[in-house]
Parts: structure tokens; sequence; C-alpha cells
């Protein structure tokens, strides 16, 4: 009761007014601006990265080089074997982009994961969704759409049972469980923040409620600091789980006999 | 190839997504016109020429006034998403990254240059320090024959000076005998002649001659060869 006359509408944590062409298909917010702001983050890094010719590697070659190749060796080959080398760069692409909009919301006065507006996920999903099958078809041919679905060594009976279900997980499931894996660990994480921050606020600077004040007015403090902390992890895990899943996706369809 | 494939993915992306229904519906606009809206929908909705749902149009209401759906994703931030995304990956892969490779490729070949040259380099070295250490050894050999051949020449000569000196010396000595041999025999010579005069004078002057000249030389020579017998 007491967080609900504190808190306000929920809708006020996510809607963002727009900044140009409000209300319209392409208005601008701060979303978007986030978005773009991200964009130029990484083609910067790994443009002023990317050409730099240090023998021994510093600053943002270093920071460049090392993201670039941990994505090679943790995602490419971990998913996908020396042949997922090639597909490094749109991995990496993947997780940079979506750990600079995911790590808005520990960025002071920002404080706002784009990602924790379904849009920019769905969008990533549905871009990895078509990825692998567009990947597999042209791999596979036309029969992957069924042997995708048809695990081999399944009993007669159970197809009847198996495909249906293989259907809806590889070729529904998969999008919808990448975008709202992704949006919603990063809106839950946006709220907890809020809600934490709004009762330091309450406890440290509004109320002056004598003793209670002083016991208990650390303890959101506290707490906002260490999920602070844990957002940081958060926003690191989730680009990395998007990416992974996204390879792991893309190595079946390569892959079939997998 | 394969980024042409991954802008044409995303391009469909943004077509599927925009196609959605639930999406359109997030476009149309702020809070108060979807309010709105919603309420101008609820009442066509709950009238049926002159009469009126007023119970479905209550229901309609309260949903009209609860808050916009957090899971509706809204068609601007989609496009404006979509295109910061797909120009990230459009200039990443296209530019950046080959040139990140590049420098790794470059890089790791550098290195591998580097220490394939340092195993040469190292692999010539030991081989020239076999070479001066075979030099070494020849050369030690060498000298060691060559101290050997002097040792042997030393003593042959030494033998020799050593065999020519006592030859000498032994030719020395036998001439040296030889003189004293002849200087012996000429001084014996020399003694008896002396002798046998002054015998003869003596003899002369005992018996004032009693004798003639050749008995007493014969008698003087028997006494000188008695004495030299007894001398030897």
């Amino acid at each position: 009761m007491v967080l609900g006359e504190l808190l306000p509408n929920v809708n006020e944590l996510f809607e963002w007014k727009g900044i140009f062409g409000p209300n319209t298909a392409f208005e601008f917010n701060k979303v978007a601006l986030m978005a773009f702001v991200s964009t130029i983050i990484c083609i910067a890094l790994f443009w002023i990265g990317g050409t730099r010719r240090k023998l021994v590697p510093t600053g943002v070659q270093n920071v460049a080089e090392a993201g670039y190749l941990a994505i090679e060796e943790n995602v490419s080959i971990a998913a996908m074997g020396d042949e997922g080398r090639k597909w490094t760069p749109f991995f990496a692409t993947l997780f940079f982009w979506i750990f600079f909009i995911n790590i808005w919301s520990v960025v002071p006065f920002i404080q706002f994961p784009a990602t924790s507006r379904l849009a920019i996920p769905l969008f990533l999903a549905i871009v990895s969704w078509m990825t692998f099958i567009v990947t597999g078809f042209v791999k596979q041919g036309p029969k992957y759409f069924f042997s995708n679905i048809n695990p081999s060594g399944v009993p007669f009976a159970l197809k009847f049972l198996v495909i249906p279900i293989e259907f809806f997980s590889k070729y529904l499931l998969r999008p919808l469980t990448l975008a709202v894996r992704l949006f919603a660990n990063m809106t839950a994480g946006h709220v907890l923040l809020a809600i934490f921050a709004i009762m330091t606020n309450e406890l440290l600077v509004k109320h002056n409620s004598g003793l209670y004040q002083v016991i208990f007015s650390p303890l959101p403090f506290l707490g906002l600091v260490a999920f602070t902390a844990f957002e940081i992890l958060v926003a690191v895990l989730q680009a990395y789980i998007f990416t992974i899943l996204t390879a792991v996706y893309i190595n079946e369809s390569v892959h079939p006999e997998h | 190839m394969r980024i042409r494939s991954l802008l044409l993915a995303g391009l469909l992306a943004v077509g599927v997504v925009a196609a959605m229904p639930s999406v359109a519906h997030a476009a149309s606009g702020n809070h108060a016109e979807e309010v709105f809206e919603c309420v101008e929908e609820a009442i066509e909705a709950n009238t049926r020429g002159n009469r009126v749902d007023y119970t479905g149009f209550e229901h309609d209401l309260e949903d009209c006034k609860k808050a916009k759906s957090l899971v509706t994703p809204a068609l601007p931030e989609i496009i404006w998403g979509g295109l910061a995304f797909l120009i990230v990956l459009a200039v990443l892969m296209k530019f950046a990254f080959p040139a990140l490779k590049k420098g790794l490729k470059d890089r790791e070949d550098k290195i591998r240059d580097d220490l394939e040259s340092a195993s040469r380099a190292r692999e010539d070295a030991e081989a020239e320090a076999a070479t001066y250490r075979a030099q070494i050894g020849d050369a030690r050999s060498e000298a060691n024959v060559i101290i050997e051949d002097a040792r042997a020449d030393a003593e042959r000569i030494r033998r020799e000076v050593v065999t020519r000196a006592e030859a000498e010396a032994a030719d020395i000595r036998e001439r040296a005998q030889e003189d004293i041999r002849l200087a012996q025999e000429r001084a014996m010579s020399d003694l008896r002649a002396q002798v046998t005069d002054l015998s003869i004078g003596l003899a002369e002057r005992v018996v004032e001659r009693n004798l003639d000249r050749d008995t007493q030389v014969a008698l003087i020579e028997s006494y000188i060869n008695s004495v030299g017998n007894e001398t030897r």
C-alpha cells in the first residue's frame, strides 16, 4: 500500500515523449536516441580500435580487440566450432549493441535501458529468428523446414507429439522467448532500481521520522547500490545470453545432425 | 553476401513487426488521444440504434482507464531501433571488423614471422657455433700434431747432437791417446838416447877405455831394455 502511494503509474517509468515527430510512426523519443547513441558508441569503439595498428594494443584498440576475440572464443567457437569464426562479426555486433543499450540502465541521469521497451528486443529476436531460418534454408534447402522439427531417433508413434512441439518451439516460440527474456529482465531490473531509488529518496530526503529514519533509511540506499552493480551484471549477461542463443540456433541450422 | 542477407533479414523483421495489429495500435498517438479514441469506440460498440448497453459501456470504459500494456511494442521505436541496429551492423561488418581482423591477422603474421626468423637465426647461430667448435677442435688437434712433431724433431736432433758429440769426443780422446802415445814414444826415444849418451860417458870415465865402443853400446842397450821392461 505504501509503495502504491509512493510509486507513480508504471508507464511513467517507460513512456517517453517524442523529441520530434510526436504521435507519428516516426516519433523520435528517448529510446530511439539511446539506440542511435549506442550505435555511434559501437561504431566509434570498433572503428578506432580496428584502424589502430600498434603491435602491443592499448586503450581503445585493446578493448576492441579483446572484445572481438572474447566473442569469437566464447560465442562463435563455443557454439559453432571453427566454422563459427565467420559469424563473429554478426555476433559481436549483436552482443555489443545489446550491451550498450542495456547499460544505459545504470548511466547517471539516463538510467533507462532501451531494451526495457519491447520494440528493440522484439526486432532483434526477429532478426535472429530470420537469420537462422534463412541460414537453414540456404544450407539445407527446403527439407530444412521439416528436418528441423523432425528429430531423428524418435519412435514413429511419438512423432505426432514431438513434431508439433518442435514446430511451436522452433518456429514460433524462439523469437518470442528471445525477445521476452531480454525485455523482461531489463524491465524488472529497471523497476527494481526505480523502487529502491524512490524508497531511498523518501526515507533519506523527504521523510523525517526520527529514529525510524535513522535505522531504516540506509537500507534502501544499500539495496540501490547493490542492485546497480547487479544490473551491470544483468546487462552483460542478457547480451551474452541473447547472442549465444542466436549462435546455437544458427548452428542448428548449419549442422542439422547436432 | 552474408551482410546483404543479414540486412535483408533486418528489413524483413521490420516488415513483420510493422504488420502486427498490436503495433498499429501502439502507433496511435499520446495517452489522452488514445483514451478519447477508446471511449469513442466503447460508445460505438455499446450503442445499438437507440439502445445503449450501459453495463458493457462501463466495462469498456474501465478497460480504457487501464494503463497501456507494457508488452505492446511501439512502432516508432521499432523503426528507429531497427534502423540504428542495421546501421551499426552494416558499418561494423563492412568496415570496422574487416579492419580489426586485418590488424589481428597482420599482427599474428608478424609474430609468426618474427618467431620463425628468430628460430632460423638460432639454428644458424647453433650451426655456426658447431662449425667454430669443429674448427677449434681441428686447430687443437693440429696444434697437438705440431707439438708432437716438434717434440719428435727435438728428440731426434738431441740424439743426433749427442751421438755426434760422443763420436767427436771419442775421436778427440782417440787422437789424444795417440798423441800421448807418440809423445811417450818420442820421450822414451829421447830418454833412451840421452841415457845411452850419459851411460857411455859415465862408463868411459869408469873404465877409461877398457871397452871398445860397439861393446859399450851393446851393453848399454841391453841395460836400457831391461830398465824399460821394469818401468812398464
